[in-house]
């Protein structure tokens, strides 16, 4: 697709239903009523939840899943509430309309040819399930391992992939007890993957691309951030890259190659995100 | 009804509107030319460059506050070369007025950074950043200091020919003393202002929201700020002054006119939607036939008292 098609537009999203489908989880399913471009898995919109001049700057939000047709896109976004804007969000009734601006970023690279492993942390899940339907839809073969903090927080929704799923529930209240990122490793010592995709809080991705790192597997992270303009102007969601430059979190990313991050663990002078 | 006239003159400089998009908000130009019809606003003033490239401060960068946010971007840019040499040939058909934007940490790098932009081609203008918040050397220190304020603007103009407005913070004792300091010396103009100097902390952990731990507030919890600001600048020195701080909708824009502003500069509200800009500029003729006049001119310094 050429560049000027690929352009962000903003866009009016009308809720079309909302299901929690874990504590304080909920899927937004919105409809933009015209033939805007679909998001690719990895991509964002900054969402404006609606807080006018008292709430000034949009939330940078995943994409679950998209579906273009005759009657325009429909878009569906997990939110965890965790502050007002998440919180506005997940208290939207059908019928109510958002702003949304998008599709931004550069999301994950072409689908692996062997099989890969999938690491999702908490509400990293929603890229990667975007990303794992489309590797369902291309008959591509993975695992997705899905970290939790308990039991609660579960999504349900996992049971529509195709690939298998493994939980690691930090209290031990679902599946293996455990973080997900220390699994990472176990997996890949099984051997036979030849790419890993983690999203999740900070610190976990720095122990997933670790460990895929040592093993020579190539590892994309899907990186989270503060951020003002989601369009490369303001500079204010950069990381530090390995390479000792910044990296652009909203047009470089948020899918960057593991390598190219400079992780808190390695010295970094701020402070990993813990979501 | 006749036409409201939107056409705007910075003692010289002719807009078809006073909308501006502030420094620092709209990145190089580039940015935003492909997602919103800039030629439909009056101008732009670039993201501001230093002496050689900045990777600026550690992140977090950016923290939300009530009706506002903090930033502490700490003026990553590209550098003047890169400036010159790539970014505006690469505005050249833009189609609205550029101005640039310069910080130095000493008053010999605003003189080379002035030299350099001489015969670089496609500006109307400069804005002197002389208030970053965000910076150990220079910024906001010019910036509180008559003295050192009229130094830097000297040093500019000595090496430069074009138009110079100088970007003032409002976190100072009297910034009309500082603006008159700027007139003295050849300021062609005022920008005002700057973000407000803050600090968010999270208790739980007892650290503060930004990598830098300060940053800069803007947004339209300074509103009332900016808005002193420029009428305490107008009535002092009469320059020609590009009016921002808190701006949200066309409203707000006329009330900077009426405070003496010529034109306004658009920053943060931008983030909530860049078509903001655009919408601004479309209810402007409403608002400015709302505060009794048909043109953007009539209204500026109109406050009455």
């Amino acid at each position: 697709m050429n560049e000027a098609a690929r352009v962000p537009v903003s866009s009016t999203a009308v809720l079309r239903r909302r299901d929690e489908v874990a504590r304080d989880m909920h899927v937004l399913t919105l409809k933009i009523e015209s033939q805007v471009l679909p998001p690719l898995p990895g991509q964002f919109y900054q969402v404006d939840c609606g807080g006018g001049r008292e709430h000034l700057l949009p939330r940078p939000i995943g994409a679950l899943d998209a579906h273009l047709d005759s009657a325009g896109l429909t878009l569906a976004f997990l939110v965890e509430s965790v502050g007002w804007g998440t919180a506005r969000l997940c208290s939207l009734e059908q019928g109510e309309s958002i702003g949304v601006f998008g599709p931004l970023g550069r999301g994950f690279g072409a689908l692996p040819e062997g099989r890969a492993l999938v690491v999702a942390g908490g509400a990293g899940f929603a890229p990667l399930h975007f990303l794992a339907t489309e590797m369902d839809k291309n008959s591509k073969e993975y695992d997705l391992l899905a970290g939790i903090a308990s039991k609660d927080k579960f999504i349900a929704g996992l049971s529509t992939l195709r690939g298998p799923v493994e939980v690691y529930s930090d209290d031990g209240s679902m599946g293996t007890r455990g973080l997900v990122c220390d699994a990472a490793g176990l997996w890949l010592d099984k051997g036979g993957f030849t790419k890993v995709y983690a999203c999740g809080p900070e610190p976990m991705m720095a122990v997933v691309a670790h460990a895929s790192e040592a093993r020579g597997i190539p590892c994309e992270v899907s990186l989270d951030s503060r951020m003002a303009c989601g369009i490369g102007a303001c500079r204010g969601c950069v990381k530090a890259g390995a390479g000792g430059h910044n990296l652009c979190v909203c047009t470089e990313g948020p899918v960057f190659d593991s390598r190219e991050v400079l992780w808190a663990e390695a010295g970094r002078q701020g402070e990993g995100r813990d979501g | 009804m006749a036409d409201v006239d939107l056409t705007t003159d910075l003692a010289g400089i002719e807009l078809a509107n006073p909308v501006l998009l502030a420094s620092g908000t709209a990145g190089y130009g580039n940015e935003l030319a492909p997602i919103i019809d800039l030629p439909r606003l009056g101008g732009i003033i670039l993201k501001s460059v230093t002496s050689e490239p900045r990777r600026g401060n550690p992140e977090p960068r950016i923290w939300e506050t009530s009706s506002g946010m903090l930033n502490s971007i700490g003026l990553e840019n590209v550098g003047i070369d890169a400036l010159v040499d790539e970014v505006l040939p690469s505005l050249k058909d833009i189609g609205l007025p550029v101005l640039a934007s310069i910080a130095g940490d000493t008053v010999r790098a605003f003189a080379r950074l002035g030299a350099k932009l001489e015969n670089a081609g496609g500006l109307a203008g400069i804005e002197v950043n002389v208030s970053c918040p965000n910076v150990e050397r220079g910024g906001i220190q010019f910036g509180v200091d008559p003295g050192a304020t009229k130094a830097v603007v000297m040093a500019v103009k000595e090496n430069c020919s074009l138009p110079v407005f100088v970007k003032l913070s409002a976190a100072v004792a009297d910034i009309a003393r500082i603006a008159e300091a700027a007139g003295q010396a050849g300021a062609f103009g005022l920008s005002l202002i700057n973000t407000v100097p803050g600090l968010a902390i999270d208790a739980a952990k007892r650290k503060p929201r930004l990598g830098a731990v300060t940053g800069g507030l803007s947004g339209p919890a300074i509103k009332p700020i900016a808005l002193k600001a420029v009428w305490d600048c107008y009535r002092a020195t009469g320059l020609p002054i590009i009016g921002g701080g808190g701006i949200y909708d066309s409203e707000d824009a006329v009330e900077f006119l009426l405070a003496g502003a010529a034109a306004v500069s658009l920053g943060s509200a931008i983030f909530q939607e860049p078509q903001r800009a655009i919408e601004l500029v479309d209810g402007l003729p409403d608002a400015i036939r709302r505060a009794g006049a048909a043109s953007a001119r009539e209204l500026v310094g109109g406050l009455r008292t």
